[in-house]
């Protein structure tokens, strides 16, 4: 074989699509009036968002490669401008990390002061979130997580 | 090009540019440090996840699709007087002035169109509005000192006020000379969320985005979330980007119209009993009158003084205050009162032998009354 062969593979090869489909939106929580008097909440897209607006952030995956996926693990860095409020509805709740290398739950993490020493953690101080998927996923089947957070 | 397609490009520099503030302001505070009025307008916001995984044992991970949104425009203002207690003034004075304080609780810099009114809605302050001040204007305190000073602080409305920032602004009037009735003028000082971001220049008043405008996920949107601060009875309104506050000029002091008269009788010569002549060694009793001719306005802490002359000797112990008598008697009702600079009662009383000057001190004048002093002398 000639190595002009192997340019035109090597190229195939960095082009085949990641077996993993994982796409972010951002919604805004709106509340709406029932037509029986009472409110819900629906998610909308986030046209109009002030600073205190409530926000879900959805993290959506689907194997779409033809191998089952081993050791999912899926982390949102929250992004500037939003401060984590709780796990959105019909999602397990995320592993919090303040710092981008400790996970865990909110009560175990704790935030260094400015005067020395640490202080518990509050929601306003997360960082990142982390969803670890403990089964394989399978080809072509897919699920979601969210999280709830407030525009700063 | 159409107008509102240029408008959305120039949103969506301006959003680049806040985002890479807001991304500087942040990286060097904490997270809990941010302004209260929150994330500027036009910042934008992305969110990205991170998967990792492994297929068939090989590690691999995936970005995920990045959804991003624009912090709109939270119109937010707070409005309150300085001062605690009414601007006291008196009658003919120019240049009186009320402090007010402009709060900008929006997430963004803007000018605040101030504006003014004298017909304040009954019920909002205490006392009665009775007089309006004339040549009234508002002014900002342009060296941010909090005092009024008409050199410097000319600028009518407020300029590039920043988020979560506050400038004083003055209203500053004549009090009437003319009208003896008035006690008390009630002011309110309106501002208005105007656009900002060109200095120098007054924005126009800001109005908030219809909720069915289409396609604005990527501009900002203006969005009210001003309180109603006056209640139901003032001018202000739950969110219409306005702030109202009030102050009241109460007239304490005043100018009133006193009169002194003086007149001198002998009392006795020595010689005649019936009629004493001002001769040598007579004594002799001088009256002061103080008529305060303002109605109701009492003339408070009155001196009245009176220079013997060098040809009497001042009688010691002689000084009485009382109320002013008739028919040629000084005063009725007299209290006597020390003359050695003590106080009897609430009246005052000194004798100065080096000057030769009498003096007495009647704390109170009411509107309309009058008050009478005398004291004795002898003829040298």
């Amino acid at each position: 074989m000639t190595p002009l062969f192997l340019l035109p593979l090597a190229a195939a090869v960095a082009a085949t699509p990641a077996p993993l489909s994982l796409e972010t939106k951002v919604l805004a929580e709106t509340r709406v009036a029932a037509a029986d008097g009472t409110t819900r909440i629906a998610l909308v897209a986030p046209r109009r968002i002030v600073p205190g607006d409530q926000v879900v952030v959805q993290v959506v995956y689907r194997n779409a490669g033809r191998q089952p996926i081993d050791g999912l693990v899926i982390a949102n860095p929250l992004p500037q401008g939003l401060a984590y409020r709780d796990a959105g509805a019909a999602s397990a709740a995320p592993e919090l990390s303040v710092d981008g290398r400790t996970f865990g739950t909110l009560a175990t993490l704790r935030v260094p002061v400015a005067a020395g020493g640490t202080r518990p953690a509050g929601v306003g101080d997360v960082t990142h979130v982390r969803w670890r998927v403990p089964n394989p996923v399978a080809a072509g089947s897919s699920g979601q997580f969210a999280f709830r957070a407030i525009v700063r | 090009m159409s107008a509102r397609k240029m408008r959305r490009i120039l949103w969506s520099t301006t959003a680049t540019l806040g985002a890479m503030m807001a991304g500087m302001v942040t990286a060097q505070a904490h997270a809990q440090a941010l302004p209260p009025a929150g994330t500027a307008a036009g910042t934008t916001v992305s969110n990205t996840a991170q998967a990792s995984y492994t297929v068939n044992g090989q590690a691999q991970s995936t970005a995920s699709t990045t959804a991003t949104f624009v912090v709109d425009r939270k119109v937010n203002l707070t409005v309150v007087a300085t001062d605690a207690t009414a601007t006291s003034v008196n009658h003919g004075q120019t240049g009186a002035v009320t402090r007010f304080t402009v709060t900008n609780n929006t997430n963004g810099t803007q000018d605040f169109l101030l504006s003014l009114s004298q017909l304040v809605p009954v019920g909002i302050l205490t006392g009665t509005d009775n007089f309006d001040l004339s040549n009234i204007r508002i002014f900002v305190d342009g060296n941010n000192n909090g005092v009024y000073d008409p050199a410097t602080d000319t600028a009518t409305y407020i300029d590039e006020l920043a988020q979560d920032t506050s400038r004083v602004v003055f209203i500053v009037g004549d009090i009437p000379s003319n009208n003896a009735l008035a006690t008390s003028a009630q002011v309110g000082l309106e501002a208005t969320v105007a656009t900002g971001g060109a200095p120098n220049t007054q924005g126009t008043a800001l109005i908030p985005t219809p909720l069915n405008t289409l396609n604005q996920d990527n501009e900002i949107d203006v969005v009210f979330a001003d309180n109603d601060n006056d209640g139901l009875l003032g001018f202000d309104a739950l969110r219409n980007g306005r702030g109202w506050a009030y102050q009241t000029y109460d007239v304490t002091t005043r100018n009133v119209n006193l009169t002194v008269t003086k007149s001198a009788t002998v009392l006795s010569d020595g010689v005649s009993t019936l009629n004493p002549k001002a001769l040598p060694g007579a004594v002799v009793q001088y009256c002061l009158t103080v008529q305060n001719a303002t109605l109701l306005t009492a003339a408070n802490n009155v001196n009245l003084t009176d220079i013997l002359p060098t040809t009497t000797t001042y009688v010691p112990g002689s000084l009485v205050v009382g109320s002013v008598g008739t028919a040629g008697v000084c005063l009725i009702g007299g209290v006597p009162v020390a003359d050695d600079g003590s106080t009897t009662g609430t009246y005052g009383g000194s004798y100065n032998a080096t000057t030769r000057t009498v003096t007495a001190t009647i704390p109170v004048v009411g509107g309309g009354s009058s008050v009478a002093a005398s004291f004795r002398v002898t003829i040298n």
